[in-house]
């Protein structure tokens, strides 16, 4: 079975069906990111996938569990979904080091004091700031805070990864920093599923393309394939829209 | 032409310093149960049962809408009919408490409130319990931005105090009216109860900036 298996997901806010039965499966080590116009309901894919919304139709499966079931523990699940947001939501009051290692203490994964801060500037290294461990979130630039939290994903260890644009918010001059780190993490083998706006990140990255559109899977496949032949005139206008 | 003539006074150094000690007491019990009322007013104020927020919602506007000095009243003059009679501090406590604890719950309420809901998703997508997301995320920096109205609030409740004179709780003002009756230099007691009172807020005033500065260390925005 499938790491992430998605069927038929329905997703509704008020009168306006967002997500109109959604099937989509993504294995163990897929990079996969997915596309299309804003309003087309990818961030609110993915912010079901965690169970950050709740669904009208259909189920979603992480490594087996069903999210949206009453009997699953959400909070035992996210502890291996890390999900990185668009406004990096890092806690302003807390040093980068705690940030990292506020999750990873509270769930007993690693003990306070030297053996935490280790884990910290592990993880600081993989985005490259071990410098910045002692800095508040305020103290640094957007491109930086991203990349600190994205470490403090890694630093719970998770399974898979959710990416919900989290390049949108940032001067374009800090972008490339990010998809660096992003990348680093794809040839390691992680999980991840992205919201995404980089044509070149899906192009050359990614190991599966899914374009959404009207609340459905309009198209999914190789990046190459569908870059190069999409088959519905919607991706091909998409496509053409983004160059 | 007007004599001024402290000296006289000085004879009654212990009914001030006994004053200030009941003033600052009042003050002091007032806070904390002020706080313990406004936080669970703003816990309830969130709660899904409507009869909760109905309950709430109508203290707070009931004690914000009307004079401190008849809630202590009601509660030192009308409260024994009802079977219920407190001694003079002890009604001033609650008054003051219950007065206290309105304007907390406004207060802590807003504070809760201005914590973006992006914040505490983040606190539950990385597998924290509703407490630990509470208590770690939340909590911190709404400490922070409730602080200058809390303890501004904290400075109006000293003041306040004074209210108790009236139900004869014999804190600073009280003590001023009596050391007045009997020396009968009116001006020279109030001016000095005034300077006493102007320097008990200036006292809290530096220890709430001390303290905050201490306590709220992170640069705010981004």
């Amino acid at each position: 079975m499938a790491l992430v298996e998605i069927r038929n997901v329905h997703k509704s806010f008020g009168e306006v069906e967002v997500l109109r039965g959604i099937d989509l499966a993504v294995e163990k080590g897929e990079i996969v990111t997915i596309i299309g116009r804003s309003g087309s309901g990818k961030s609110t894919l993915l912010r079901c996938i965690n169970g950050l919304e709740q669904i009208n139709g259909g189920e979603i499966l992480v490594a087996g569990e069903r999210v949206h079931s009453r009997s699953t523990d959400l909070r035992k699940l996210r502890e291996h979904v890390g999900i990185v947001f668009q406004q990096f939501n890092l806690f302003p009051h807390m040093t980068v080091a705690r940030n990292i290692t506020l999750a990873p203490v509270l769930t007993g994964r690693v003990a306070k004091g030297d053996a935490a801060r280790e884990l910290a500037l592990k993880v600081l290294a993989q985005v490259g700031l071990e410098e910045k461990i002692d800095a508040y979130p305020g103290q640094l630039s957007g491109g930086q805070q991203q990349r600190v939290a994205i470490a403090r994903c890694l630093a719970m260890s998770p399974y898979l990864m959710l990416f919900d644009e989290v390049t949108s918010a940032l001067d374009p001059e800090l972008v490339g920093e990010v998809l660096k780190v992003m990348e680093d993490l794809a040839t390691q083998g992680m999980t991840m599923i992205l919201v995404t706006h980089e044509m070149n990140f899906a192009r050359n990255v990614a190991s599966k393309l899914v374009f959404m559109h009207a609340g459905m899977v309009h198209e999914e496949g190789r990046p190459a394939d569908l870059f190069a032949n999409p088959a519905t005139p919607e991706l091909a206008n998409f496509i053409s829209s983004v160059r | 032409m007007l004599q001024l003539n402290f000296n006289q006074l000085w004879r009654y150094q212990d009914e001030f310093l006994h004053g200030m000690s009941l003033t600052l007491l009042l003050t002091l019990v007032a806070t904390l149960a002020g706080l313990a009322i406004g936080l669970a007013g703003a816990a309830a104020a969130g709660s899904r049962f409507a009869a909760l927020r109905l309950f709430v919602r109508s203290y707070v506007e009931v004690i914000r809408n009307t004079p401190a000095l008849i809630q202590l009243f009601l509660i030192f003059f009308v409260l024994p009919y009802a079977g219920l009679r407190l001694p003079p501090v002890y009604a001033a406590a609650a008054a003051l408490s219950i007065y206290m604890g309105a304007y907390a719950s406004e207060i802590i309420r807003g504070g809760l409130a201005s914590i973006p809901r992006s914040q505490i998703e983040a606190g539950q997508c990385l597998g924290l319990t509703r407490w630990q997301v509470f208590r770690h995320v939340i909590l911190p920096p709404a400490l922070r931005n409730i602080y200058p109205s809390i303890t501004s609030q904290i400075v109006l409740l000293l003041l306040g105090t004074s209210l108790a004179s009236q139900v004869s709780a014999p804190e600073l003002f009280h003590a001023a009216a009596f050391v007045e009756s009997r020396t009968f230099r009116s001006f020279e007691v109030y001016a000095v109860v005034c300077a006493i009172y102007f320097t008990l807020v200036l006292a809290f005033r530096l220890a709430f900036a001390g303290i905050g500065r201490i306590a709220f260390r992170w640069p705010t925005g981004r």
